[in-house]
C-alpha cells in the first residue's frame, strides 16, 4: 500500500511538468552553440510559460551535452528517451551525431525535432519519429550557394570540405551543382580540428580561384580565414563559410583581425530581416533578457523548436508519441523563419523536413550586409581585388 | 619551387612551435620520470592569461606575456607541492594524478573562460613577402624567432649552469646526488614549476597564432607526447628534432600526399621508431 502511494505520488509529481529533451554540443569544438541553445531555450520557455504552459503545465527542458561526438550523442538521446522519458526531443547541429540519434529516435519511438544538422540523409531515411525544421545541404547548396555564385559571375570555385558527414555531403552537392551548371572547381580536404592552413592554401593559391566555399565548422574556420589573408589568397578571392555561426562568434573579429573584411557568409537571421512577428518578438526578448543583440543564429533555430515541439503537445492534446507525430504532420505555426510545414511526400529528404529561408550576408566594413537573395539584399556584393 | 620552399619554411616554424610545446614535458620526464598529461591545460591557461591581461586589464602584451608565465610557474609550483610530491618513486600514480588533473582544468577553463576560442593580441600583423617567392605571416615569424630564442636559453640553463648540472646529476643518479648535497626535493620543485612555465611560454607565443580554446589541450598535450617519444624521452635535443622531423613531415605530406590526412603521417613515424628505435631517436637505451 505504501508503495503504491509512493508510486503515484512520483507518478503525479513527476506529471507537474511536461520536460522537452535537448541535444546538443556543450563541450567540444562547437561548444559555443550549446551556449547559443542555451539562451534560445531560456526565451523560449518565457514564452511559453508565460501563455500559460502545454496542457496546464509548466513546460521544463532536460538539455543533454553530445560533445559533438556520436557515440555520446547517441548516448545522449538514450537518456532522455529513457531516463527522463521525455515525449519528444529538439535539437542538435552536427550532422554526425543526428544521423546516429536518428537510430535511438526510431528505436525507441521518440518524436525528434533536428533544427540544425544539415546532412540530407537526416531526413532522406524517412523515419516516422524524425522532423527536421531547419536547413538541408541540398536545400542551402541547390537553393543559395550554388546561385549565388552562378549569378555573380564567380569563375573558378574552390571547395574546401572538413572530414565530417556534413562538409562531405555538402561539398558533393556543391560538386554536382558546379559540374551541372559548368562552373570550374576544386575540391581541398581538410581535418576537421585542423589549426595551419599555410600548406592547404598555398596549394590553392596555385589553382587561382576566385571564390572559395570553406565548409569547415568551429575555430577551425577562423584559423582558416586569417591565414587566406596571410598568404595573400583572400581577399583576392572570397571566402563564403558555408556554414555562418562561427562567422558570428563574439571572437571572431578578435581572432581574423582585418582578414575578416569581404567575409562571406550563410545565416537564416539578420538584424534587419523580420519575416514574421515572431521575429521581431523574439529580438526585443532576446534583448531584454541579454542586454544584447543576438548574434548566432542557432539561438533563433532553438528557439524555433522548442515552439514547434509545444504546440504540436498542446495540439495532440497528449505526450503520446503517435499523437504528437500526427500533430507535428500537421504543423501550420509561425516561427522566426517563416510558417512551418513539414513536407509529407515519402522518398526523398522532403519528408519530415521544413527549410527557412537562407541569406548570404558580406562583412562590410564590420557591418552585416545581406547580398543573396536579391529580394531581400541590404547591399550589393563586394568583390576583392 | 616557390611552393616546395613555403611548405618547407612551414614545417620548420611549425617544428620549432611543435618543440616549445613538448620541452616543458620532456623536462619533466627526463628529471622527475612524471609524466605530466596536464601540459595542455597549463598552455591553454596561459593564453587564457595572456588574452585576459592584455584584453581585459588592458596591460601591454609584452608585459602580459611574462606574467602569465610567470602565474603558471607559481601554479607548476603549488601542483608540485601538492600533487605531484606524494608521487614520487610510484609512476603509475603520477600518471593517474596529472590525467585526473587534466579533465579538471579543461572543465574549469571551460567554466571560466567560457567555449568561444580566444587570442592575445597580435605584435604583429600583415604578412611579409619572403625573397619575392611567398607571402609569410608576420607574427608567426615573430614567434618563431622568440621560440628559438627561448630554446637556446633553455639549453644553456641545463648544459652551462649551477641549477642544470645539479638537474642533470638527479637526472641520473638521485641518491647520489643527494649525498653530495643537492637538495633534491627543492631542484624537483623548481624543475616542475619551469616544465609549466615551458607550457605557458608555449601558450604565450602560440595564441596570437592559433588561438586557444578550452577544449584544444588534449589535442597539444598529444603532440607534446608524440614530439617528446620520437625523440627519446628527456632528451632537449631529442625534442627540437622530433618537433622538426613532425613538422616537415606534416607539411610535405599535407602537400604532395592528401591534406585529409595530415597527422598520420606524424603517427607513422612515431610508430616506425617504436618499432625499430623505442628508446626513440635522441634517447637513452634503457
Amino acid at each position: 500500500m505504501m508503495l503504491m502511494m509512493f508510486l503515484t505520488g512520483s507518478w503525479a509529481l513527476a506529471q507537474d511538468t511536461i520536460k522537452i529533451g535537448v541535444v546538443g554540443p556543450r563541450t567540444g569544438p562547437a561548444a559555443a552553440t550549446g551556449k547559443a541553445f542555451e539562451e534560445g531555450i531560456a526565451i523560449a520557455l518565457d514564452h511559453i510559460n508565460a501563455k500559460g504552459g502545454v496542457l496546464g503545465k509548466k513546460v521544463e527542458v532536460v538539455f543533454e551535452d553530445t560533445g559533438g561526438v556520436p557515440e555520446k550523442a547517441a548516448a545522449a538521446f538514450e537518456k532522455l528517451a529513457t531516463r527522463d522519458k521525455v515525449p519528444i526531443v529538439v535539437g542538435e547541429s552536427h550532422s554526425s551525431s543526428a544521423l546516429a540519434q536518428i537510430e535511438v529516435a526510431n528505436r525507441y519511438k521518440v518524436p525528434f525535432i533536428i533544427c540544425e544538422a544539415w546532412h540530407d540523409d537526416i531526413t532522406k531515411k524517412n523515419y516516422r519519429w524524425v522532423f527536421r525544421a531547419g536547413p538541408v545541404n541540398s536545400g542551402v547548396v541547390d537553393f543559395y550557394i550554388a546561385p549565388f555564385v552562378k549569378e555573380n559571375g564567380f569563375k573558378k570555385v574552390a571547395i574546401v570540405r572538413e572530414n565530417s558527414d556534413w562538409g562531405v555531403g555538402i561539398a558533393d552537392r556543391t560538386e554536382t551543382n558546379m559540374k551541372n551548371m559548368g562552373i570550374p572547381f576544386v575540391t581541398l580536404k581538410v581535418e576537421r580540428e585542423g589549426k595551419d592552413f599555410y600548406t592547404e592554401l598555398t596549394k590553392l593559391k596555385a589553382e587561382n580561384p576566385d571564390i572559395i566555399l570553406a565548409y569547415i565548422y568551429g575555430t577551425g574556420l577562423h584559423f582558416f580565414v586569417s591565414q587566406a589573408n596571410e598568404v595573400g589568397l583572400s581577399p583576392k578571392a572570397l571566402i563564403l563559410d558555408g556554414a555562418g555561426p562561427p562567422s558570428l562568434w563574439d571572437t571572431f573579429w578578435k581572432n581574423v583581425g582585418k582578414a575578416g573584411e569581404l567575409e562571406l557568409f550563410m545565416s537564416s537571421m539578420h538584424e534587419k530581416v523580420h519575416l514574421t512577428p515572431t521575429s521581431r518578438k523574439f529580438w526585443e526578448d532576446y534583448k531584454k533578457k541579454f542586454g544584447k543583440d543576438p548574434t548566432d543564429y542557432k539561438t533563433r533555430s532553438i528557439y524555433n523548436v522548442v515552439l514547434v515541439a509545444a504546440d504540436a503537445i498542446s495540439r495532440a492534446k497528449s505526450t503520446n508519441n503517435e499523437a504528437i507525430v500526427d500533430a507535428l504532420e500537421k504543423t501550420n505555426l509561425e516561427v522566426t523563419t517563416g510558417i512551418v510545414k513539414f513536407g509529407l511526400k515519402q522518398g526523398t529528404y522532403e519528408y519530415h523536413q521544413w527549410m527557412p529561408p537562407m541569406l548570404v550576408v558580406q562583412w562590410q566594413d564590420q557591418q552585416q550586409i545581406v547580398v543573396y537573395p536579391k529580394e531581400a539584399a541590404t547591399g550589393a556584393l563586394k568583390k576583392g581585388k | 619551387m616557390s611552393e616546395f620552399l613555403m611548405y618547407l619554411t612551414n614545417g620548420v616554424v611549425m617544428g620549432v612551435i611543435n618543440a616549445i610545446s613538448a620541452i616543458g614535458v620532456s623536462l619533466i620526464v627526463g628529471i622527475m620520470k612524471v609524466v605530466n598529461f596536464a601540459h595542455g591545460e597549463l598552455y591553454i591557461f596561459a593564453g587564457y592569461f595572456s588574452y585576459h591581461l592584455s584584453v581585459s586589464l588592458g596591460l601591454s602584451p609584452l608585459l602580459a606575456m611574462p606574467l602569465s608565465v610567470f602565474f603558471i610557474f607559481l601554479l607548476g609550483i603549488l601542483m608540485e607541492r601538492t600533487l605531484i610530491r606524494p608521487t614520487y618513486g610510484d609512476e603509475m600514480y603520477s600518471l593517474i594524478i596529472t590525467f585526473v588533473l587534466s579533465i579538471v582544468l579543461q572543465n574549469a577553463a571551460l567554466l571560466i573562460f567560457g567555449p568561444y576560442p580566444n587570442k592575445p593580441p597580435n605584435l604583429l600583423s600583415g604578412a611579409t613577402n619572403i625573397f619575392g617567392l611567398f607571402h609569410y605571416g608576420n607574427q608567426r615569424l615573430l614567434s618563431f624567432g622568440l621560440s628559438i630564442c627561448i630554446l637556446l636559453s633553455i639549453f644553456y640553463l641545463i648544459k652551462k649552469t649551477w641549477f642544470g648540472k645539479s638537474v642533470r646529476a638527479i637526472s641520473q643518479d638521485r641518491g647520489m646526488a643527494s649525498l653530495v648535497g643537492v637538495n633534491h626535493l627543492k631542484i624537483n620543485m623548481v624543475s616542475f614549476g619551469l616544465g609549466a612555465a615551458l607550457a605557458g611560454t608555449a601558450g604565450v607565443l602560440i595564441a596570437p597564432i592559433f588561438p586557444v580554446t578550452p577544449t584544444g589541450s588534449s589535442a597539444i598535450s598529444l603532440t607534446a607526447f608524440v614530439v617528446v617519444v620520437l625523440g627519446g624521452m628527456g632528451s632537449l635535443k631529442g625534442c627540437v628534432i622530433g618537433g622538426l622531423v613532425l613538422g616537415i613531415l606534416e607539411n610535405m605530406g599535407a602537400a604532395y600526399i592528401s591534406t585529409m590526412y595530415r597527422h598520420i603521417f606524424g603517427f607513422i613515424i612515431l610508430i616506425l621508431v617504436l618499432v625499430f628505435r623505442p628508446w626513440g631517436l635522441f634517447g637513452q637505451k634503457a
